[in-house]
């Protein structure tokens, strides 16, 4: 039998200014009819040129330098532009990773769908609609015929992946491609697609080609997982296995450091002096305008407290307002509430001095952003010394505490990967010496293993300094291995505040329980 | 930088536009000394001599050397023109920067002026500004100056508004950092690269600006050889020494477009996206 994809001895260069870079050494991979494949790999790692290579749609700028493609008994390489047209969608469908931006905004998600029906089924436009309704029901969507005429900014993130993935299947493909096709959904929307993943390929017994850097999540959707690192392939094994008994050290690592709730990191409990007091905290963007009322408020009267040396996770999908806290404590949005701070009593930003800004310390979530590409580590690091009280000679101390060389003050942010950078920006918070560290999200962007290393990081700077933190996030695990106590957030409302042992009692809300079981936690 | 010019120097309107600006700019510098006569000598008996081995360029009504009034003249025409967009950018630009930061009603405030200010054709802001200020040269330099400050600050905030939103600018907030070190050391830089294109565009724009008033007879005086001055003046005799206009028209063209081409050059050269 021959394989639905096969991939022989392929390596790929992108020609850059500095010279050729290799950036796919040597891959094999075989898909098997009816099998799903997962690779995972860190960012960087090429599993995203790969499927560009199978896709045929690689930048204008790499060059196979060897090795095969195979579809079928299709050889993908050998193929012209009129060739590919009826190769794509119609044998090779591919799910991508931002529903949002794969859907064209100015047409409606009928045409959109019956557009592919009709080139690649060869159906009449009248037999292409009644089929995408019916695909449309079949990935679980309410009332498809109203769907059909909606566009896509009428319709939510997870709707437009199940309508992507309605297109893919649709067609009747041999093989799909899925480019971490849940990483830019919310967890328990995610969790659903999932699903809906899983029985669509029981149903069609389609090959796919599942790529993700979550390996807790490939090991659930896959019958195989590959894992490649800095383009090579370092490791196959069934999906069982990998988490069990991962065979190569970059395996192993990657397995060591997905979170995994009952591994708790933190083991010291939090002093019983309160810190901060937050109450009826309400956020408010955007004024009233002449002719409008201002826009509802992003939280609902929300308190909290931390207290000296504590660590409290606030754990919430996208717009749930977690965010909006982290802004409302450091003064970067408006809000009406109080909050109390050392005896210090604050009503809004105005309130607070420079004694609250030098305690109080926010720690981004992108990287790339938080660090003024145009000033050097040094001036970056200078600045809340000079504002603080701190003398310049500090900085080499302050980068060797976020494990940094000193010779990294004279760089440019530029030069620095996402991890390195997230460190300099904890440097820049910790240079203020401060009670309350509040780090929004600030591991999200980065690959898993990047993550184990700040969080560790952060710990060992805790146990130096005695700060508490806020660590907002939307990933369950991680928060559940360092929190004293998590606050669960849903549409601007605190649906749970709990100490961490109680996770697992029966008296938690409802979305938390849900929350629960959409989060991955690791086969084996 | 020396980057910057090797990727400017590849394209070839950036080529081009250097090359063109090099020699605009041996002009500036050197034009006194490589003219062959004084820009002022009269000669009688040489009246619209045709272009020749004598006069290279010809010469105007009253016998004077074209060619030696085109290099003395790229003195007055260009440094002012660029010293006018300068301060215009600057200007612009602290006004951008400045209305993005405040945001809300301030910003409301500041650009709505703005736009009222925008609405006047920029000739005739410069013509208002120079009949109320007094004709000369550095009048209409002044002039020039305001009447590019709006268009400018509107497209500095619509950058500026980008990096507004950048973390880098909100963590300077939550440490309180004041508002002129936030506007001018961390906004100002990041938004360079499209206000050096925007103005290198604009420098065009001011020398045509600046020999058009000194046409109308407000910007540079007689017997100055600034440049549109000289087309003003060759304009009666047309038809009998129509070498007198095109020469300076000219050397108004090529300027132009030696600022706008590098213009272009830097667009492409400054955008990180096209590194290949």
């Amino acid at each position: 039998m021959t394989a639905a994809l096969s991939i022989r001895n392929y390596s790929l260069d992108y020609v850059t200014s500095a010279g050729p870079v290799r950036v796919l050494h040597d891959i094999s991979l075989e898909i098997a009819p009816g099998e799903v494949l997962g690779l995972v790999g860190e960012s960087g790692s090429g599993k995203s040129s790969l499927a560009w290579a199978l896709m045929r749609h690689l930048p204008a700028n790499a060059r196979e330098v060897e090795g095969s493609l195979q579809l079928g008994n299709v050889d993908l390489q050998r193929l012209g532009p009129r060739e590919l047209t009826r190769i794509r969608g119609r044998r090779l469908g591919m799910v991508f990773q931002d529903p949002s931006t794969s859907l064209n905004p100015t047409l409606a998600i009928g045409s959109q769908i019956t557009e592919a029906l009709i080139r690649h089924r060869d159906l009449k436009p009248r037999d292409a609609d009644a089929l995408a309704i019916e695909l449309l029901g079949h990935v679980d969507l309410n009332n498809p015929a109203a769907i059909m005429r909606r566009y896509p900014h009428e319709i939510s993130g997870g709707e437009k992946q199940r309508v992507v993935i309605a297109t893919a299947f649709g067609c009747r493909p041999d093989v799909i491609l899925f480019d971490e096709p849940t990483t830019a959904l919310d967890v328990i929307t995610g969790a659903r697609i999932l699903e809906l993943f899983a029985r669509l390929r029981q149903e069609t017994g389609v090959a796919a080609l599942y790529i993700s850097h979550d390996l807790a999540l490939v090991t659930r959707v896959a019958d195989r997982v590959a894992v490649l690192k800095r383009g090579r392939l370092v490791e196959q094994a069934p999906a069982a296995e990998i988490f069990r008994a991962p065979r190569h050290s970059d395996t192993q690592a990657l397995v060591a450091a997905v979170p995994r709730p009952e591994h708790r990191l933190v083991h010291d409990s939090p002093g019983d002096d309160v810190l901060l007091t937050a109450s009826d905290i309400e956020v408010h963007y955007g004024n009233p305008g002449l002719f409008r009322r201002a826009p509802p408020a992003a939280t609902k009267k929300i308190g909290l407290n931390v207290r000296a040396g504590e660590i409290l996770g606030l754990v919430g999908e996208s717009g749930s307002g977690k965010s909006s806290m982290a802004r409302a404590l450091t003064g970067l949005a408006h809000f009406s509430g109080r909050i109390s701070f050392d005896n210090q009593v604050i009503h809004g930003a105005r309130d607070m001095n420079a004694a609250y800004r030098r305690d109080v310390q926010i720690v981004f979530q992108h990287p790339d952003s938080s660090l003024n590409p145009r000033h050097r580590i040094d001036e970056i690091l200078s600045r809340p010394l000079k504002l603080y009280g701190g003398s310049l000679p500090d900085i080499p101390r302050l980068l060797d505490q976020v494990r940094l060389p000193s010779s990294y003050a004279g760089r440019w942010p530029h030069q620095l990967s996402g991890g390195e950078k997230q460190r300099v920006a904890i440097a820049r918070a910790f240079a203020a010496r401060p009670k309350l560290v509040i780090c929004d999200e600030i591991t999200a962007p980065l690959d898993v293993s990047v993550q184990a290393q700040i969080i560790e990081l952060l710990l060992a700077l805790r146990a130096e300094t005695g700060t508490a933190f806020v660590f907002i996030t939307h990933d369950l695990n991680l928060i559940r291995q360092i929190a004293h106590r998590i606050g669960v957030m849903r549409r601007g409302e605190m649906v749970d505040l709990l100490p961490v042992e109680d996770f697992d009692a029966n008296h938690i809300h409802s979305y938390t329980r849900e929350l629960m079981a959409a989060s991955p936690v690791p086969v084996g | 930088m020396t980057e910057l010019l090797t990727r400017l120097i590849r394209k070839p309107q950036g080529f081009v536009g250097l090359s063109l600006l090099a020699l605009v700019a041996l002009a500036c510098l050197f034009g006194p000394a490589l003219a062959p006569y004084a820009p002022e000598k009269i000669n009688f008996l040489g009246r619209f001599r045709a272009p020749g081995w004598q006069n290279w360029l010809g010469a105007d009504q009253f016998g004077r050397d074209i060619f030696s009034r085109l290099m003395v003249g790229a003195r007055s025409t260009v440094p002012m023109a660029l010293i006018a967009t300068f301060a215009g950018s600057a200007v612009g630009a602290i006004i951008g920067v400045g209305s993005a930061y405040f945001g809300g009603r301030a910003d409301e405030a500041i650009m709505r002026t703005n736009d009222a200010v925008m609405a006047i054709p920029g000739l005739l802001m410069a013509l208002l500004l120079v009949s109320t200020l007094g004709n000369g040269a550095g009048n209409a330099a002044i002039a020039i100056a305001i009447a590019f400050a709006p268009g400018m600050a509107r497209v500095t905030r619509s950058v500026a508004l980008n990096v507004r939103n950048q973390d880098y600018v909100k963590a300077a907030i939550a440490r309180g950092e004041g508002a002129l070190w936030i506007i001018f050391r961390e906004m100002l830089p990041n938004v360079m690269a499209p206000i050096v294109i925007e103005s290198t565009i604009r420098v065009s724009f001011a020398v045509m600006l600046f020999a058009t008033l000194s046409f109308l007879g407000v910007g540079a005086q007689p017997p100055a050889s600034e440049w549109g001055l000289m087309v003003a003046d060759a304009r009666q005799y047309m038809y009998q020494a129509p070498w007198a206009l095109i020469a300076p028209s000219v050397a108004i063209a090529v300027a132009a477009i030696a600022f706008n081409l590098i213009g272009d050059g830097l667009r492409d050269a400054l955008n990180p996206k096209d590194e290949r």
